[in-house]
């Protein structure tokens, strides 16, 4: 029997296991609701729906973006859990390397993240069909940045995974490191005027851009004079190219270390 | 006949902690052994290395003169493991996790579903096939790390305390099925359950502070200290009178 079955045969119990589990079922609950509230409460604090379709489309990016952190609910326990939770003494004497259950682990939660995140452009895609009559082109770009901010995401969290005791210590370490920390020294980095891409906060920031610029958006809410006008003269604009050459290496770097300390760990 | 596990030197540290030292011991093809040794002897740390959970410091380990260290898969096909209390993924149900395992080991199609059935049936989980694990006790657990451990018909059976959770009727039933699959595989069995030991094994290898304190036939240990009871106080330092 070949590695790639082997493969197969992990994505597909893996993915079972997401469908299976509440939380796939309550994080697309919480982005679909954020989108309603987008959608209805837009036109009822500003007197209508923006005029422009791209600044409404760069709106209703929180939803997929907020699916894209799903990825830390789903890979939290991806390795962690097979020790904390002693699975590992069943699964690891089955004749498979370590390195296919971990990669099929990693295929099976982007697929979870994936599907979320293709389930919310729809719904955005309706949604501006139905106010505007069109859905923008770069719809495909925010997308495009949006699983591959998953992606990213997804290999941080295996990074804490494969580091951590426990299954709690690693969701909890990932959004400390992608939002709290990651989101704090992106803010002091932008406003001093210096590069950002290369934190994952960015590249969640990334999925608006192809829909117009932040200080596009902040002009569309009749923001941007005055004293945030000041600050806003300091901000680094960041790059659509330079945020996914970030969240490429996020990707990588994650994945290939989570592996390597993966494999090293023994089941005491 | 051959040997089928072959233990060479095996030394295993936890930090400054000696689990093992120098441990040396070969099982037979076909015959049923039991692994003996008071808390923290060295036991479940010799199992967990025969199934590649843990790497030892030094020393070597062979299932079916394959080397387990340089290939771990191909060892593990042989063999069919029940270590520690092992847990299973709560939202699968039993037939979902032994068609998950089968799968992994090359079983596919009506083979295994055919297989399946047959092992569910002999640890008396029929009616619960369907239902997810979530909803077991400790004893059903164990009764499918069973089922699992036997599903690809191993020729080397690895068990850790597996009566462990059973009320008396399962570790009667237990004792039944490991003693019905000990005469066509090689078992090694570790237990602090003596009489079910004796009443499973041909032989006992007893160690302590993980050094191996004897290893003869249960009734060669009965004939020099009266009873296996009184051979494994006397090797481990207990009372004797």
């Amino acid at each position: 029997m070949s590695d790639f079955e082997k493969l197969g045969i992990v994505i597909r119990y893996e993915f079972l296991k997401h469908l299976r589990r509440r939380r796939l079922y309550i994080i697309l609950g919480i982005a679909l609701l954020v989108e309603v509230l987008a959608l209805v409460l837009i036109p009822v604090l500003r007197d209508g729906y923006p005029d422009s379709v791209m600044m409404m489309a760069g709106m209703l990016t929180v939803g997929p973006s907020l699916a894209a952190i799903g990825a830390i609910f789903f890979a939290g326990d991806a390795i962690a859990g097979e020790y904390e939770g002693k699975t590992g003494f069943l699964l690891f004497t089955n004749p498979v390397k370590r390195i296919i259950l971990w990669t099929g682990k990693y295929i099976a939660g982007f697929l979870a993240v994936a599907a979320m995140i293709i389930f919310t452009y729809i719904i955005i895609s309706i949604a501006l069909l139905v106010i505007y009559g069109e859905v923008p082109l770069a719809t495909l770009g925010s997308f495009g940045l949006c699983v591959l901010y998953a992606s990213a995401t997804l290999s941080i969290t295996f990074f804490f995974s494969a580091v951590s005791k426990g299954s709690m210590g690693a969701t909890v370490m990932t959004l400390l490191f992608v939002w709290v920390v990651s989101g704090i020294v992106e803010s002091i980095l932008a406003f001093t005027g210096n590069p950002y891409w290369f934190l994952i906060s960015a590249g969640g920031d990334s999925i608006a851009l192809p829909y117009g610029s932040m200080e596009q958006f902040m002009a569309g809410f009749g923001m941007g004079g005055g004293h945030l006008g000041d600050i806003m003269g300091n901000f680094e604009p960041l790059s659509i190219g330079m945020a996914a050459l970030g969240m490429c290496i996020y990707l990588v770097v994650g994945f290939v270390a989570s592996i390597w300390i993966s494999n090293r760990r023994q089941l005491a | 006949m051959g040997d089928s596990i072959i233990i060479e030197n095996l030394t295993k540290y936890y930090n400054d902690f000696m689990a093992l030292d120098d441990l040396s011991l070969r099982v037979p093809e076909g015959e049923n052994i039991g692994l003996l040794g008071p808390n923290g002897a060295g036991k479940s740390t010799t199992l967990k290395i025969l199934c590649a959970l843990l790497r030892p410091n030094t020393g070597k380990v062979y299932l079916d003169g394959i080397d387990v260290l340089e290939e771990p898969e191909k060892a593990l096909s042989r063999i069919g493991a029940i270590i520690e209390t092992p847990e299973f993924y709560s939202y699968l149900t039993p037939e979902d996790t032994l068609n998950y395992f089968g799968k992994l080991r090359g079983m596919k199609g009506e083979t295994l579903k055919k297989r399946i059935q047959e092992v569910i049936e002999l640890v008396k989980l029929e009616k619960w096939n369907k239902v997810k694990i979530e909803k077991f006790s400790r004893g059903m657990k164990q009764r499918l790390a069973l089922a699992q451990s036997l599903l690809h018909d191993p020729s080397i059976l690895i068990l850790d305390e597996p009566g462990l959770g059973l009320d008396p009727r399962g570790l009667v039933e237990f004792r039944e099925i490991i003693s019905a699959a000990g005469k066509k595989k090689t078992v090694f069995f570790a237990s602090h359950q003596l009489n079910e030991v004796a009443l499973i094994c041909d032989k006992v290898a007893i160690i302590n502070n993980g050094k191996l304190l004897a290893y003869e036939s249960i009734a060669d240990m009965k004939k020099n200290y009266q009873s296996l009871e009184q051979a494994y106080l006397q090797l481990t330092g207990g009372n004797i009178e």
